[in-house]
């Protein structure tokens, strides 16, 4: 599988995040917010790994042709991004505007598709 | 606009004007769009005209914005349905039991107002997750530890409220018993708090369960007859170490002097983590272990252990206990783990052994000897809310995996109450594995063992799919219903399911010309006698609605 090492290792350190204080990591001033609702809501099923379910079904589904791990993509419009956290995709549910606002969904979506060409 | 049953749309339209003024207007949604993120991402129902939805959500920050709305809406006599992070998968969700209510979501009241190292207790509000709870002690580096479920994102009250369990020592897994205190919003709108905090400047809210008089903490879960805005938990001292053991049977008849010796153990305190039986033999996994399953596939097991299983009877052929004799293989296996300081569950393991030693040929050996807290980068290797650590690794659970190419859309966990004796665990297999034959529900494997979230009784539990295609659903709602229907046959009931089959759990529960469902209801006229309150929540109905639904 493709596999950009050194996005594997940031998300690798973010991940630690859910069990450890904030560790200072380098992004882009404008991602930081969109970061924080990825790590947040997103990372516990999509960061690297089989342990994290998102993941494993990608890697799945994607047998290599690409990444299991959302982050490494290279085509995911921010528009994709929006309309599967507000209508949920196999046994991922929605997430109401009280859980993500918009705004945040907006900084997420920015986020998750940094590395993707805009149209 | 949706409107809600029984309301004018003038009204509808007036209690919507009133709620904005309380909450704001980002904080009231009526659109389609919105009102489609409060759909039960995991219905039995999806796509069908009987999907329980929301006709409106109204999102308070503070217990002083619940107590105006609930004033408003008995008012307008509009239908309220409360969730606290709606993440209740499985049994629910975020839609309402009636539908057509107004969903009062309490995600954004998310304040952890206290945790108390010293005397290891916390007070949270409805919207704080176990990851919330998780992240605030570590970021503040506190020597307590959570018990929560295994998904992390839930509610630690609203879990509580509808008694979940969770993993860790037998005092804290049980999430309602561990809880000290309550704040709850009566449907009047009145402010009521229970326990010592129902003294005014009570310096012992967390610290002293009932208080004075009866102790009324107990309605207010699985029920509507108030809104719970403040709970206390107790937390558990951060352990010292952690010591996992294995007890290995070799036969089929061990079962039940495997549960009398464990009850005993359990009982006496001397083994206080979660128990966690499995048949290496029948190839039923432990529970704690279920993510790896779901991961990695089923094991690897040899054809003529294959086939020898396939052919047994309620887990049992001599051919197979001769081939599990022969190969070495355990029969059954229970997962045994101590919490506390290294010299005293070492002792309290050598006292399990001695007392599983009247079994013949047990075999005893040690997992895991670990001192804590674990090193992070290590915790994915083991069931992380064994640890009090929250996760999202339970979703694999019908997740796309390489073994696994078609995902469910969900589940439904069909869940009764049995016995804690090794003939029940058969009965139950016995009972299930031929309704669900007849029945025609994908639930069985060849022999399933029961989970040991409770003290003193085993919880059978069995995941039903929920699909993307309608006729399907139905008969699998239908094989649910008869599920429960041939459980109350048998004296087993369940311990918690989905407002769509609330209705038909409860009618399980009997007992004398159905006495328990005639209090909740003389309780529900008496608190609630306009019946705003999430009607139809374990199958309590307000008096206007009570004929509709028999």
């Amino acid at each position: 599988m493709r596999c950009a090492r050194g996005l594997h290792k940031l998300a690798s350190v973010l991940i630690s995040m859910l069990a450890l204080p904030v560790i200072a990591d380098e992004v882009a001033p404008q991602h930081t917010a969109g970061r924080e609702v990825y790590l947040k809501w997103c990372a516990p099923c999509h960061a690297p790994g089989i342990t994290h379910p998102g993941t494993h079904a990608l890697m799945t589904k994607y047998q290599g042709v690409k990444s299991g791990v959302l982050l490494e993509w290279t085509d995911l419009p921010a528009g994709t991004i929006k309309y599967t956290v507000r209508h949920g995709i196999s046994v991922m549910p929605q997430f109401r505007k009280t859980e993500i606002s918009d705004a945040e969904l907006d900084a997420l979506a920015r986020y998750m598709s940094r590395n993707t060409p805009q149209p | 606009m949706r409107v809600p049953p029984g309301v004018s749309p003038d009204d509808f339209s007036s209690s919507l004007t009133e709620f904005r003024r309380v909450v704001g207007d980002d904080w009231v949604f009526t659109s389609d769009e919105d009102l489609n993120l409060y759909r039960d991402a995991y219905s039995p129902f999806l796509n069908e005209p009987e999907e329980r939805v929301a006709s409106g959500a109204v999102a308070p920050a503070s217990t002083e914005e619940v107590q105006q709305i609930v004033r408003i809406a008995n008012r307008y006599r509009i239908p309220l349905y409360t969730i606290s992070t709606g993440k209740n998968l499985g049994y629910g969700g975020s839609a309402p039991a009636y539908s057509g209510s107004v969903v009062l979501d309490l995600k954004r009241m998310n304040r952890i107002l206290e945790v108390n190292e010293a005397n290891a207790y916390a007070l949270v509000e409805p919207g704080v997750s176990y990851f919330d709870l998780y992240r605030h002690i570590q970021e503040r580096k506190l020597k307590v530890w959570i018990d929560c479920p295994d998904p992390g994102w839930g509610s630690v009250i609203g879990n509580a409220i509808d008694r979940g369990g969770g993993y860790t020592m037998a005092n804290y897994r049980n999430h309602f018993d561990s809880h000290c205190g309550m704040e709850v919003v009566l449907p009047s709108g009145e402010l009521l708090r229970t326990g010592m905090g129902a003294i005014p400047q009570s310096q012992t809210w967390q610290q002293y369960k009932s208080g004075c008089g009866p102790w009324v903490d107990g309605i207010f879960s699985q029920s509507n007859f108030g809104i719970v805005t403040k709970m206390g938990f107790w937390l558990m001292p951060q352990p010292e170490a952690y010591l996992r053991c294995a007890v290995s049977l070799q036969r089929y008849a061990d079962l039940g002097p495997l549960v009398e010796t464990l009850n005993y153990l359990e009982n006496s305190r001397i083994t206080q983590g979660f128990p966690d039986i499995s048949s290496p033999l029948l190839g039923y996994g432990p529970i704690g272990q279920i993510q790896l399953f779901f991961e990695r596939g089923p094991g690897k097991t040899s054809p003529e252990q294959q086939t020898l299983v396939s052919e047994a009877k309620l887990g049992f052929s001599p051919q197979l206990e001769a081939y599990a004799l022969k190969s070495g293989t355990p029969y059954w296996e229970v997962l045994l783990s101590y919490y506390g300081p290294m010299e005293v569950i070492e002792a309290q393991w050598r006292a399990t052994q001695r007392h599983f030693s009247r079994i013949h040929d047990a075999k005893f050996r040690i997992v895991d000897r670990v001192m804590l807290p674990l090193d992070p980068a290590k915790i994915e290797s083991y069931h992380e809310p064994e640890f009090g650590v929250p996760s999202l690794r339970a979703f694999s659970i019908g997740a796309r995996a390489p073994w696994n190419p078609t995902p469910s859309k969900g589940h439904m966990w069909f869940s009764p109450i049995i016995p804690r004796t090794g003939d029940a665990i058969i009965e139950a297999n016995r009972v299930f594995g031929e309704a669900a034959r007849q029945l025609d529900m994908p639930l069985f494997r060849t022999f399933t063992l029961p989970a040991c979230f409770w003290e003193r009784s085993f919880i059978f539990i069995l995941a039903t799919p929920v699909t993307e295609d309608p006729a399907t659903n139905r008969h699998y709602r239908e094989g649910f219903k008869k599920l429960i229907e041939i459980g109350g046959q048998h004296g087993w009931g369940e311990y918690r399911t989905a407002p769509v089959f609330q209705q038909a759990v409860m009618d399980v529960y009997s007992f004398n010309n159905h006495a328990l469902r005639g209090f909740h209801e003389t309780l529900k006229d008496a608190i609630d006698p306009n019946g705003i309150l999430s009607a139809g929540r374990y199958a309590i109905w307000p008096k206007h609605l009570r004929e509709k639904q028999s």
